[in-house]
């Protein structure tokens, strides 16, 4: 099978895949719906209004930000390896994870209970992905990781002074998608409509700058302006699924990782599998952050809610183990 | 024996590299008397040594009880940090090489959260035991994804995974305790020297101390492979156990220091590149002494600052190192390289 028709397989596939997840999470929860009620409630016309607020307004927008969030964060994974040109890249050695939690803090801690929750994790994430450019010209990866190191202290700092806020950015750095409203996906969604399409456009001439920066000069690529657009357009993706979903591990890795495996290293086909991938891999692992409840010894309480990115680092592990071998064996 | 000739690059007087010790020392230990005499209450330095030296005398339990492991603890723990800073970027060939980029310090982390926050009671001398099982485990992934690269994006990159990856665990491990425990768990991810004793120092010396000396017996054939693999294996260096041995005692060190302390970052990779550059040489075994020093006093001077600056709010001097040692970090690499063209 050549590599497109892969593509069209995956991307089928992973369609499927999405609705099948849906499905599984709108008929998965805390309370008992048979599957007729839960169709009835989608259509809106349920005899219960309670169904359809579980329905509409729990279930659906959860599974939607997880899979949306997802495809934003495998995207901007796959943009940021090829901007750094190194397969373990990821979305957070940007450090912009770090810049929308410590705004996030900074929010809580000036404004307690303000909605700005949202805005300022999006400013955040896109002020620290502006001050990489600015700094970060040498090497995208060291800056990144020094800069969210950095960030990642002054928060500390805010939140020794004012304890608070600490749970809910706690959840803020592992990322969880407990307690979605439709409010949170009508955010984000506008999101996918720009950021998808554009990082599509610029497939073709990433796979240019795969040649390395000479060659891609030759070819007439022009460095500092593409460079500027594919961060920016990779920080803008980042920073959406942040303030969504808070900054979930690995699936910025993952994904454009499984999806060179199938698809090889054409860009222009890397990023709408990656984007597939990440929706679906962030939802399954969701669905297994929310089904899972285990009685462990000497706790008092099931162990459930579990917050969905300790489960996308506990699969992450593995897979970055196994990364790392392919790396050091070529 | 090895012999070695002197392969400083840039070799000056010897004079230079004792003068500097000493007045590290010298620092050092001005810095510990500060440490003893600054608190609630603050007091002068002599009534500060009659305290330490009468047993009847008043101030006798904030001193000797509070305020003397604490800043001992962080003349250890820094010097165990800086010596392991300096064999890992000595024995990798690798400027940015430190325990926290490493993942060796998260993955000692992973270890001793699990066991305060599910309550293990694992007793503390076993602690940093089974911190470095973490340690190593963390670390010796890592170097199998750094491979034979000396690019220090890519160290920085699966460092940054598997500290990603451990984070996640830790979290993880947070979220089978009670809601209560997040704020136990938030201390557990900065480092810290507040509230820790006699029974902390008598822990984690030992340790420190075992792996400066191993470092010291070491420091030619880690020298000699700062030469280049080829050039080591010529002047008859076991190169693969060396460097094997090198890394094991600097995940020793920091899964120590961690299991005491918590993560405390930056400290290890700045002390070399502060010693490099005070002494000019980058000869390891002439700045291991001061290595160790510059750790101890780094992390002394960072508590004193942490304590003091957001009085009474106390800083985990974590954040204090953090804050100041990448700035600084910066500043010493970006004048030793000259700026490369390729971005990456």
């Amino acid at each position: 099978m050549t590599p497109s028709a892969r593509a069209v397989a995956v991307v089928a596939g992973g369609l499927l895949a999405g609705l099948a997840l849906v499905l599984a999470h709108l008929l998965t929860g805390r309370s008992d719906l048979p599957a007729g009620e839960v169709v009835r409630a989608l259509v809106g016309r349920s005899e219960h209004p309670a169904y359809e607020v579980i329905v509409l307004d729990y279930r659906l927008p959860r599974v939607l930000v997880g899979l949306g969030a997802g495809a934003l964060l495998a995207v901007s994974g796959v943009l940021v390896q090829a901007v750094v040109r190194n397969p373990l890249a990821e979305p957070a050695t940007t450090g912009v994870g770090a810049g929308a939690a410590l705004a996030v803090t900074g929010t809580l801690v000036l404004w307690p209970g303000h909605p700005l929750v949202y805005p300022a994790a999006l400013l955040g994430a896109l002020a620290t992905g502006a001050v990489l450019y600015v700094v970060g010209r040498r090497s995208f990866a060291v800056a990144g990781v020094l800069l969210g190191a950095v960030l990642a202290a002054v928060t500390s700092l805010l939140l020794v002074v004012d304890s608070a806020p600490i749970g809910v950015v706690l959840r803020w750095l592992v990322g969880s998608l407990n307690a979605r409203t439709p409010v949170d996906w009508a955010q984000l969604w506008p999101w996918l409509v720009v950021v998808l399409p554009v990082a599509w456009l610029l497939a073709s001439r990433l796979n240019v700058w795969a040649l390395g920066e000479p060659a891609a000069i030759g070819l007439g690529l022009r460095a500092g302006p593409f460079l500027a657009v594919v961060l920016l357009v990779a920080v803008a993706a980042a920073a959406a699924a942040i303030a969504a979903a808070g900054a979930v591990a690995f699936v910025g890795l993952v994904a454009p990782h499984v999806g060179r495996l199938l698809v090889g290293a054409d860009h222009r086909l890397l990023v709408p599998v990656s984007a597939v991938l990440g929706a679906v891999l962030l939802s399954l692992a969701d669905l297994a952050a929310f089904s899972v409840s285990v009685q462990l010894p000497g706790l008092a309480t099931d162990v459930s809610g579990v917050p969905v990115g300790a489960v996308t680092a506990l699969l992450g592990a593995p897979v970055l183990i196994s990364l790392v071998r392919r790396e050091s064996r070529r | 024996m090895i012999i070695i000739p002197d392969c400083s690059v840039r070799s000056r007087p010897h004079s230079r590299t004792v003068l500097v010790t000493v007045a590290a020392t010298a620092l050092a230990a001005g810095c510990l008397l500060a440490a003893l005499c600054l608190g609630q209450p603050s007091v002068g330095p002599a009534a500060a040594l009659a305290a330490v030296t009468d047993p009847e005398h008043p101030l006798r339990v904030a001193v000797v009880e509070v305020r003397l492991p604490r800043a001992l603890l962080g003349l250890v723990a820094g010097a165990g940090l800086g010596v392991a800073g300096l064999l890992l970027q000595d024995a990798l060939r690798n400027p940015i090489a430190g325990p926290e980029l490493l993942g060796v310090s998260s993955g000692a982390t992973v270890v001793v959260a699990a066991i305060v926050v599910l309550g293990l009671g694992v007793p503390l001398a076993l602690q940093p035991w089974l911190a470095l099982g973490g340690a190593l485990l963390a670390g010796a992934l890592v170097l199998l994804a750094i491979g034979r690269t000396r690019d220090p994006a890519h160290v920085v990159l699966v460092g940054a995974a598997m500290s990603a990856a451990c984070g996640g665990l830790v979290v993880a491990v947070v979220g089978l305790g009670t809601q209560g425990n997040v704020v136990v768990l938030f201390r557990y991810l900065l480092g810290s020297l507040a509230a820790r004793g006699w029974p902390h120092l008598e822990t984690v010396a030992p340790i420190v101390g075992a792996g400066l000396a191993g470092a010291w017996l070491l420091r030619r054939r880690i020298e000699a492979l700062t030469l280049g693999d080829e050039v080591a294996a010529g002047l008859g260096v076991p190169v693969v156990r060396t460097r094997v041995a090198a890394v094991g005692l600097a995940a020793l060190l920091a899964a120590a220091v961690a299991a005491a302390c918590g993560p405390i970052a930056f400290v290890a990779l700045l002390a070399p590149h502060l010693a490099r550059r005070a002494t000019g040489t980058t000869s390891t075994r002439r700045v291991l002494p001061l290595v160790a020093v510059a750790g101890g006093l780094l992390l002394v001077a960072a508590d004193l600052a942490a304590r003091r600056l957001l009085y009474p709010v106390e800083m985990p001097v974590g954040i204090a190192t953090t804050l100041v040692g990448v700035p600084a970090l910066l500043l010493l690499r970006r004048r030793r390289q000259p700026r490369p063209a390729v971005t990456g």
